[in-house]
């Protein structure tokens, strides 16, 4: 595939312009890539100040999530995934708590300027459809983790740091990524 | 290889979602009291807005404006997520839909920004994935605009509706 040269065009089957040069879709992705680590970057320093990343404020996050709306909680549906979370995060809280600290600080920040974009974009898919479901069922708008996973999808497709993005002298400084799993 | 392209189809996906969701959130304000059931009504909204807003002046037009003449702005309301929801679910006329539905999410974002337990977040990306269905033009993906422009039938107010292409 070459650099980007036109608009979306249409094909000949009308089905078209999938794999078509796209330039104005791929400043779209780079746009929908900044929001993404803005959003993933303030949330973080948010999260920082309301020590959310300690081994108490995980704990307490994942018992408000499943706890039911009535007596304060978000009322979370799906009970397995919270028995999950239980059995995998509790017992490790503090230092689930920092790699998450770690993790959304880095991805925030590398979706931001576009650097290892496809990696920080598959870990964001990871991190937002959990979020989905933990939320699922419960007093939270939903959709918000629907936008949010859709939009690390397709700037993970939409290879979203090759354009307004380090990803682009990356890659021309050190050829394709390998597995093209990082940039 | 440096250059590479964003392939159209993650964002038709993502367009089809965005119109579903649309269509969804018109349950708690069908007509004609557009009432929402058990779930929190269109007025209940509208109340919370003036309550909690953000900029004075947005909460005493929608005190003084939109809520004394409710369901003049409900019917609008009803009609142009109605609107966005099937252009972006069928791609007709992507662009026009798009558009529409950016001012309804900076509306909503505006309006929610103050009202306790909303996250201002979720109405950015929805904006943002409108403004990325305006740029992109994704109905030429997988919807009705891709069969207007092959066909050559519309005219250049609704091909620059459905196109990004001149």
């Amino acid at each position: 595939m070459t650099s980007a040269t036109s608009g979306a065009t249409a094909g000949t089957d009308g089905s078209n312009v999938d794999s078509a040069d796209n330039q104005q879709g791929s400043v779209a992705v780079a746009l929908l890539r900044i929001t993404l680590g803005v959003i993933l970057l303030v949330t973080w320093w948010g999260n920082i100040g309301d020590d959310f990343y300690s081994g108490d404020g995980i704990e307490g996050f994942l018992s408000w999530l499943f706890t039911p709306e009535e007596e304060g909680g978000n009322g979370s549906s799906l009970s397995f995934v919270g028995d999950l979370l239980d059995a995998t995060i509790v017992p490790i809280s503090g230092v689930a708590g920092f790699a998450q600290m770690v993790m959304e600080g880095l991805a925030g920040l590398a979706l931001l300027v576009g650097g290892a974009t496809r990696l920080a974009s598959l870990w964001a898919m990871g991190f937002f459809f959990l979020l989905f479901v933990s939320y699922f069922g419960g007093g939270e708008w939903i959709w918000t983790y629907v936008l949010l996973f859709m939009a690390a999808l397709t700037v993970f497709l939409g290879w979203g740091g090759r354009q307004l993005g380090l990803d682009q002298a990356i890659s021309r400084a050190k050829g394709s990524s390998p597995a093209g799993l990082i940039w | 290889m440096t250059g590479k392209t964003a392939p159209l189809w993650p964002i038709s996906i993502a367009r089809i979602l965005i119109g579903v969701l649309w269509l969804y959130a018109l349950r708690w304000k069908l007509p004609p009291d557009f009432e929402g059931g058990s779930e929190t009504s269109l007025r209940t909204w509208l109340e919370l807005a003036v309550e909690h807003a953000a900029f004075a002046p947005y909460g005493e037009l929608i005190d003084n404006v939109v809520l004394p003449n409710f369901t003049l702005f409900a019917w609008l309301v009803f009609l142009a997520e109605l609107v966005t929801g099937l252009s972006l679910l069928t791609g007709t006329l992507t662009r026009a839909g798009a558009a529409l539905g950016l001012l309804m999410s900076l509306n909503l974002g505006v309006a929610m920004l103050g009202v306790p337990g909303e996250w201002p977040w979720s109405y950015a990306m929805l904006a943002m994935w409108h403004a990325v269905f305006f740029l992109a033009a994704p109905g030429l993906n997988w919807g009705v605009d891709a069969h207007l422009i092959k066909r050559n039938l519309p005219s250049p107010t609704v091909r620059l509706m459905a196109s990004n292409q001149s």
